[in-house]
């Protein structure tokens, strides 16, 4: 299965229908290099997560587009996110209570406290032109015949039954 | 995604989504459990068994039927810090609950546990028993 190292891109409209699109091209790539499907379902939903706010925040709902392209090396994959939205540094966002019931904790906010708790490293920087550069990058795990017995970073509870493949 | 909605009684209503529950259609979800509100139902039950991805905009959306379930409307961050002020002033009712997860897949669990979710509903391994539970 070895991933080849050659970057992919991905160019959308800043459009919520086209989120499913950018999924399937972080699938995609994420599958080539043999990452079981917990890192992998991670991976996704950083990318899905950071895409969609530059849409629904960076954009304002409005037009325009976002560039996405990825480098696998080895086990690690180096995703790029590029707009031309306002600058708006995901890591400024403070991390939220999670401890709040329900009644008292805003709507939303959690997208990007998930991406950064996703993923190994996020970056960003503001493009010399104008626009954002988030830069994450993740070490993906790879997909063995036994489960491995070695340190899980979650909990027992949340380990995932064999034989279950992310969906389309 | 699919949205299927069911009535099992009178007060109960059982929303199944299937596909991929995301930023651009988690609006149709907050639809679905407002319309089952508005046709008489007071708690209702999420079938999560048939999503294969739920981003944090499902959160949103579980969350905006769990107030709308208490007759309070959802207010977003852009709607403003007093309205967000304003719902930090109305205390958490201990109540019984009213919106109850069934079956969500590894990948949705894990969302639910990370986003601190999971704590504040009950999550039933499948439709059935969270029928049961929710008909209790």
């Amino acid at each position: 299965m070895g991933g080849h190292a050659d970057p992919a891109s991905l160019t959308i409209e800043a459009d919520g229908q086209r989120l499913a699109d950018v999924r399937a091209f972080i699938r995609a790539l994420a599958a080539a290099t043999g990452a079981d499907e917990e890192s992998t379902a991670d991976l996704v939903q950083a990318v899905d997560e950071l895409v969609c706010n530059v849409i629904e925040h960076g954009y304002r709902g409005g037009p325009g587009t976002i560039e996405v392209d990825a480098q696998v090396t080895g086990e690690t994959i180096v995703v790029r996110i590029r707009d031309r939205a306002p600058a708006f540094d995901p890591r400024s966002v403070p991390p939220p209570d999670l401890d709040l019931p329900l009644e008292r904790r805003p709507l939303g906010g959690m997208g990007i406290h998930l991406a950064r708790t996703l993923t190994d490293r996020l970056d960003h920087r503001i493009l010399p032109g104008g626009g954002n550069e988030v830069t994450l990058s993740k070490r993906l795990r790879p997909r063995t015949a036994r489960e491995s017995n070695d340190g899980d970073h979650d909990r027992p509870a949340e380990r995932r039954p064999r034989g279950h493949r992310p969906g389309r | 995604m699919e949205i299927t909605t069911d009535r099992p009684s009178a007060d109960l209503a059982v929303i199944a989504l299937a596909g991929e529950l995301d930023g651009s259609n988690f609006e149709r979800v907050i639809d679905a459990g407002r319309a089952a509100l508005a046709e008489g139902a007071t708690r209702v039950i999420l079938d999560l068994s048939g999503l294969t991805y739920m981003g944090s905009s499902g959160l949103v959306a579980i969350h905006s039927i769990a107030l709308l379930t208490h007759g309070r409307e959802p207010v977003s961050p852009e709607d403003g810090w007093q309205a967000i002020h304003d719902i930090g002033s109305e205390a958490a009712d201990g109540g019984d609950p009213t919106v109850y997860l069934a079956a969500p897949g590894p990948s949705v669990a894990r969302v639910l546990e990370r986003s601190g979710m999971a704590g504040l509903f009950p999550v039933h391994p499948d439709r059935d028993a969270a029928i049961a539970a929710a008909s209790a």
